[in-house]
């Protein structure tokens, strides 16, 4: 076994937990295991980035998602504590319509994904952490600052909204 | 030479993902999983767009620029949707979407 | 790909580096932290007029030994109501970002584990990464002073990290790269970051601080607070990888930080003077900056009290998070002013660093004025009425 398959192996390994963890977000049986497998996904994602050589969006991934985004979800379980069997598998009524509709538009769009192809080339070497910062602060630097008027929005409703009385 | 995998690989995975999520929103009674059913979706279009950035020889980085822009928005929304959820919670004690089903009260 | 020694196949010499590099911290890790914890040990009792473990080994060197001993002979009991999965996984959800921490830490020139170009923020990232173990531990305990404990521990938490990542940016700013070798690397000589940018220095030092649980910000872990807060279901070996393991490393990576960004890491004089005295100094250096912040990590926790977790929140969203964010705007400014030189850097970093050294306390003394005004005018106005 050479060294050459070694990317099409890391792909093959982080791809099958990606969709083993996805579908376990969807059908565990606590919530909380359905928050760490959800953690779970975001951390292989985040390994799939380091493989397109994408390393900044990478950690990027783990900072925001993994590091803030999973315990916010974690505080929210916590903070809304229902009886035990309330957190199961209870499916909404259209689960069968909503599961095969899901399934059937799936495949063709997964078909089609094949289609694509790269332009052949090799990728850049050196990482994304150059150009994406200059991107972000010459190009795209009006959306940036928009980005962070969201964000300051989204504080302050977040804690108007669970403000007491 | 290593050899690469083809970027069709990429898109169907994240394909894959994105109606995993879809199955999970339309499938799940609990408000706290389809808002988690939300984020692989988002997850599945960052794979999306990262991979045709860094495949197909575009300069500047320019996929992996709107991925930290759909961070900030995702960021955001898990925030007021959590508030939200608590804010209903703090009404009648259930975060069971089939309950909540009128609008006043 | 290169074949290692004795010609063995360079697959198989790859994957036996890994796993020597690996053992190699393992070791570094256990060892450090037994040394940490005799050093802690034995400071607090100096600090405390007292003499400290002396009765096992010569200076009780073997204290921590013995300690662990004991903590991995104990029994390892597991609360029946308690979710068996996540207890057994928090552990190991804590120690696993502070392991991999250690890879990007330069020791001396030429020795560190990966030179990664975006270093700084795989530290970042990592210190994020061990809320997640905190939060999972306290909420696995089946006890709601474990739950408290480790949702208000992971509050401080991702309190801190904000100013602590706006100071690591603020000193990036003026070195230009992130990654660590570089950091080190450019800055040869006496003069250092800590001339340029002490305000970054201090504020990062307080979140580091308070990043790793020590003392004033230790309120999540103390004995005397919510029955130890998310430990308290832990004992044996559990509870000596969360506290003991987990801590000393969090605090000897921080020191690392601290002293490659700002004090020049494995600088010194001697280091460029030869193959092997050069890299041998470089890793003297290194250890002597490191374990002189230790120490001073130690000297605050026997001289300190310990903050309430409003006061400790308030400290942070009021006055570090908006002192980091004009520090950051000023250096920025003053980089692209004056694109020569560092020293309208130097000078402004070193008034703002003089009016927060100066005017906090002056801010506190006139709100503590004011609160007992208050009260003394409200007992006085019960007093006649009543």
């Amino acid at each position: 076994m050479s060294l050459d398959l070694i990317e099409p192996i890391l792909f093959g390994l982080l791809a099958l937990t990606i969709v083993g963890a996805g579908l376990g977000v969807v059908l565990a049986d606590r919530i909380t295991t359905s928050a760490l497998l959800m953690a779970f996904t975001f951390l292989n994602m985040a390994g799939m980035f380091v493989l397109l050589g994408a390393e900044t969006v990478a950690a990027f991934q783990i900072l925001i998602y993994v590091g803030a985004i999973t315990v916010l979800i974690l505080y929210g379980v916590m903070f809304t504590p229902q009886a035990p069997r309330a957190y199961g598998l209870f499916f909404q009524k259209q689960t069968t319509v909503g599961a095969v509709v899901a399934a059937l538009a799936a495949l063709p769009v997964m078909v089609i994904a094949f289609a694509f192809r790269d332009t052949g080339s090799i990728p850049p070497r050196g990482g994304d952490l150059v150009p994406l910062a200059s991107s972000i602060f010459t190009d795209f630097a009006f959306p940036f600052e928009v980005a962070s008027v969201l964000l300051l929005a989204a504080m302050i409703g977040a804690i108007v909204l669970v403000k007491r009385e | 030479m290593t050899t690469l995998v083809p970027l069709g690989a990429f898109i169907a995975l994240s394909a894959a993902l994105f109606f995993i999520g879809v199955a999970g929103v339309l499938v799940r009674r609990n408000a706290i999983v389809i808002l988690m059913c939300v984020e692989l979706m988002l997850n599945a279009t960052n794979l999306a767009f990262v991979a045709f950035s860094r495949r197909l020889g575009l300069i500047d980085e320019r996929g992996s620029v709107f991925v930290v822009f759909v961070f900030v928005v995702a960021a955001a929304e898990v925030a007021v949707g959590l508030a939200i959820i608590l804010a209903a919670y703090r009404n009648r004690p259930t975060v069971d979407v089939d309950e909540v089903r009128e609008m006043k009260g | 790909m290169v074949p290692g020694p004795f010609d063995i196949d360079p697959l198989v010499w790859l994957v036996l580096r890994l796993l020597i590099a690996v053992v190699l911290t393992l070791v570094l890790i256990l060892v450090g932290s037994m040394v940490l914890i005799y050093l802690e040990r034995k400071v607090q009792a100096t600090m405390q007029d007292r003499i400290g473990p002396y009765h096992v080994g010569p200076f009780g060197l073997l204290q921590t030994f013995a300690d662990a001993l004991k903590l991995i002979a104990k029994e390892d009991f597991r609360a029946s109501q308690t979710d068996a999965a996540f207890f057994i996984v928090a552990p190991a959800l804590v120690f696993s970002p502070m392991l991999a921490s250690f890879v990007v830490i330069p020791f001396a020139p030429g020795i560190v584990g990966a030179d990664l170009n975006i270093g700084l923020l795989y530290l970042a990232t990592l210190g994020s990464m061990g809320v997640l173990g905190i939060v999972i531990a306290g909420w696995a305990s089946n006890n709601k002073y474990s739950l408290v404990g480790g949702l208000r521990s992971a509050g401080q938490l991702i309190s801190y990290e904000v100013p602590g990542i706006l100071s690591l940016v603020t000193a990036v700013l003026v070195v230009g790269s992130l990654s660590m070798v570089h950091i080190a690397e450019s800055q040869p000589g006496p003069i250092t970051n800590v001339f340029i940018i002490p305000l970054a220095f201090v504020t990062y030092f307080i979140s580091a601080l308070a990043e790793t649980n020590r003392i004033p910000f230790d309120l999540p872990e103390a004995e005397s607070e919510l029955v130890a807060g998310y430990l308290t279901e832990y004992s044996g070996m559990r509870w000596g990888t969360m506290l003991a393991l987990t801590e000393y490393g969090n605090v000897t990576i921080v020191c690392a930080i601290m002293s490659t960004l700002w004090f020049g890491g494995w600088q010194g004089p001697g280091v460029d003077s030869g193959p092997i005295t050069g890299p041998v100094l470089g890793v003297l250096w290194f250890t002597l900056k490191t374990y002189a912040f230790i120490l001073v990590f130690m000297w605050i926790r026997a001289t300190l009290p310990r903050m309430r977790i409003d006061q400790l929140m308030s400290f942070c969203w009021k006055i570090l998070i908006p002192l980091t964010l004009l520090n950051l705007a000023v250096t920025a400014t003053l980089l692209i002013a004056f694109p020569e030189t560092k020293v309208p850097v130097a000078i402004a970093n070193w008034i703002l660093l003089g009016a927060f050294v100066v005017g906090v306390p002056l801010i506190q003394q006139r709100r503590l004025r004011k609160l007992r005004e208050r009260s003394r005018a409200r007992t006085l106005g019960a007093a006649v009425a009543g």
